[in-house]
């Protein structure tokens, strides 16, 4: 047998230093990667019977990568991007957006999202207090808003609206319910951010896109690592020895993890396991879909003519 | 000189119809390649991850569907694999030889993964046989399905029973993509391991055939292999394309690896019998095992607790008083009883392996 592959060194700043911190546990191969995950959305769109991808490009590095692999995967002509930006969002986000749709060449449209938020919380619909909504509150609708959106332009666009969440912020919960979750496939949710960091470099993606603190950019100046107060790096290695490698959290003491820090990353996990599970339905009949009604999601006549 | 077929396909799932077409266009394109033995994967003709789909798939071996199959391969041998439904209603994931028109050999999958992303046992029945079948090529052929060959007992038992071709046909979804793999792939680099390690044991030809494409959210990843009765591999396909592959081989190479090294000729069946039938026996209960701790009941390996002595607790009605426990010695060699239990300590539940 071969040895193993010497790894690809990382992508430097103009400084030479790393654009990021890839753990060396989390290092993938990506080229086995790339074609996995363009077959899967290849897979994905045939058994639905389409041909055609939309997805909501921020300007950040997850929804940018999945562009760049649905772009591999099934050619730039057959993807629309919509940018749906917020008053108070950043414009460089927006400027890296720009970047990625002109370099890709594929469909783009922008969808100002303003009215839609600001006519709930400002115009009354939000009830009494709907002015004075917390952050979290407009963040999430925000979301919500940005998943109607898409879900509307697949059907004018004819094509299904593809994930762009990641493993770490599903597994910490980090992520809106029925808002930027909601999709008919995900390429990147067995991906770890510094995977997906990964990633991006070897497909290309602009370096500035990679190098930025990621940010779910809900309010100004919002960043993930500030928010959570953790580095990706770090929290990714706690759940990948914790989850993917079934260690106990005194075994990750032992490695040297900070037993506060694994503690926080469990209850974290725990309490957003909701929001990576189909909700329950109450079993009353013989056959209950998900419970002892179990067929794939796509079989024959399940295409869209 | 043997050319075998690699039919290395991503089979649509739930479509037998257009599944077994296109097993009827690769046998007429083996055979046009001058191929003696033709190999489909696992559940080619039905695909994978079926759940409650099973059951529409499923096949009676008497279904003309197979026969129209089995019609297609005078002067061929093929094997396909296919939801069975048995007499009496049981599924079964299975694997057919059929040669010269004929179905001559059935083989219903043994080891059914229900673990981690399986979920077999579920809806398929487990089969019982593990066998080998003489066919047209002139030596034993020994079919498994997938999971079947992470069971040592499997190629050992077909290659005992006559086996000089090893079938493994497989739905092996692929995961782990760690860099730190030879070929960027846990599974493939599991796989690889297992097949050359079986075929120079049981100094037979493996050969394993993996399908490719996507159910639902796995990937299957192909690397179709033909190993030789030295551990040699003779041939491996690409991951995750499709295609057939042709793959000639000598089965003389079986002859002279067996006078070579003789490891068959030397496995000692009743050496093994015997022990299995006493693991058996104990693991049933009715012999002592041997390697349980002292004061274990029949069928538990694990002396139970003793009973923590409370002053003036009385006997539950009824109940009999255990036999004490004599703890086995804890000292180690060189210890001068450091570390042992005192005597008046608990007894607490311990493992038979620390």
């Amino acid at each position: 047998m071969s040895a193993p592959r010497a790894a690809r060194p990382l992508p430097v700043d103009d400084a030479g230093r790393p654009l990021f911190e890839l753990p060396d546990e989390l290092a993938i191969d990506t080229d086995v990667a790339r074609r996995v995950i363009a077959g899967f959305i290849r897979g994905q769109l045939q058994q639905a019977g389409f041909e055609r991808c939309v997805l909501g490009l921020s300007g950040g590095i997850d929804s940018g990568l999945v562009a760049y692999l649905v772009a591999e995967a099934i050619g730039a002509d057959n993807l629309l991007c919509v940018l749906m930006p917020y008053r108070t969002s950043s414009p460089a986000s927006r400027g890296d957006a720009e970047t990625i749709v002109a370099d890709l060449g594929c469909r783009s449209e922008l969808v100002e999202i303003t009215p839609m938020v600001d006519g709930y919380f400002v115009e009354g619909a939000g009830g009494d207090r709907g002015a004075e909504a917390s952050p979290l509150r407009r963040g999430n609708f925000m979301a919500r808003m940005r998943m109607a959106v898409l879900y509307d332009r697949s059907v004018t666009f004819g094509g299904l609206v593809v994930g762009t969440g990641n493993k770490t912020e599903s597994l910490i919960g980090y992520t809106t319910l029925f808002g930027d979750n909601a999709c008919a496939f995900n390429p990147i949710g067995d991906l770890y951010k510094s995977q997906v960091r990964q990633m991006a470099a070897a497909m290309g993606v602009p370096r500035q896109v990679i190098a930025k603190a990621p940010s779910a950019d809900l309010w100004p100046d919002q960043t993930d690592e500030g928010e959570g107060a953790f580095s990706y790096p770090l929290l990714d290695r706690v759940l990948y020895w914790r989850i993917d490698r079934r260690r106990s959290t005194d075994e990750l003491v032992e490695m040297g993890f900070d037993r506060a820090l694994v503690e926080r990353v469990e209850r974290l996990v725990a309490t957003s396991e909701f929001k990576r599970q189909v909700p329950p339905v109450a079993k009353l009949g013989p056959r209950t879909a998900g419970v002892d009604y179990l067929y794939p999601r796509r079989r024959p006549g399940s295409a869209r003519p | 000189m043997l050319r075998i077929a690699l039919a290395q396909i991503a089979p649509r799932l739930g479509a037998l119809d257009d599944n077994l077409a296109r097993h009827h266009e690769i046998l007429e394109e083996a055979r046009a390649g001058g191929a003696g033995l033709v190999v489909f994967p696992e559940l080619g003709l039905t695909g994978y991850q079926l759940q409650d789909l099973a059951a529409e798939v499923a096949m009676r071996l008497d279904d003309p569907r197979l026969a129209s199959l089995a019609a297609a391969t005078h002067g061929l041998s093929a094997s396909v694999s296919f939801v069975e439904e048995s007499g009496d209603h049981r599924l079964f994931i299975a694997a057919a030889l059929i040669e010269d028109g004929e179905i001559r050999h059935v083989h219903r999958k043994v080891f059914l993964p229900t673990y981690g992303l399986f979920d077999e046992r579920r809806f398929f029945a487990a089969g019982d046989v593990v066998r080998a079948v003489p066919s047209r090529l002139g030596v034993g052929v020994g079919i498994a399905i997938c999971e079947d060959f992470w069971h040592l007992q499997t190629p050992q038992l077909l290659a005992l029973d006559g086996a000089q071709i090893l079938l493994n046909v497989s739905s092996s979804p692929g995961r782990d993509l760690a860099a730190r793999n030879d070929v960027g792939l846990g599974t493939a680099t599991s796989w690889r391991t297992l097949m050359r390690t079986y075929a120079q044991l049981t100094t037979s030809f493996v050969v394993f055939v993996n399908r490719v494409g996507v159910d639902e959210s796995v990937t299957f990843w192909g690397g179709s292999e033909v190993i030789g009765p030295s551990g040699e591999p003779l041939f491996s396909a690409p991951f995750f394309d499709e295609g057939l592959f042709l793959v000639d081989v000598n089965l003389e190479d079986v002859r002279r690896e067996r006078i070579a090294l003789p490891l068959l000729r030397d496995e000692r069946l009743e050496l093994q019998a015997r022990e299995l039938g006493r693991i058996i026996s104990e693991r049933a209960g009715l012999a002592t095992d041997s390697a349980a701790d002292a004061g274990a009941e029949p069928r538990l390996d694990v002396a139970p607790m003793a009973p923590v002595p409370v002053a003036g607790a009385r006997r539950l009605k009824g109940m009999k008083p255990r036999r004490p426990m004599i703890p086995p010695p804890m000292r180690a060699p060189g210890e001068d009883g450091a570390g042992g239990r005192g005597a008046d300590e608990p007894i607490r539940l311990r493992s038979r392996h620390p």
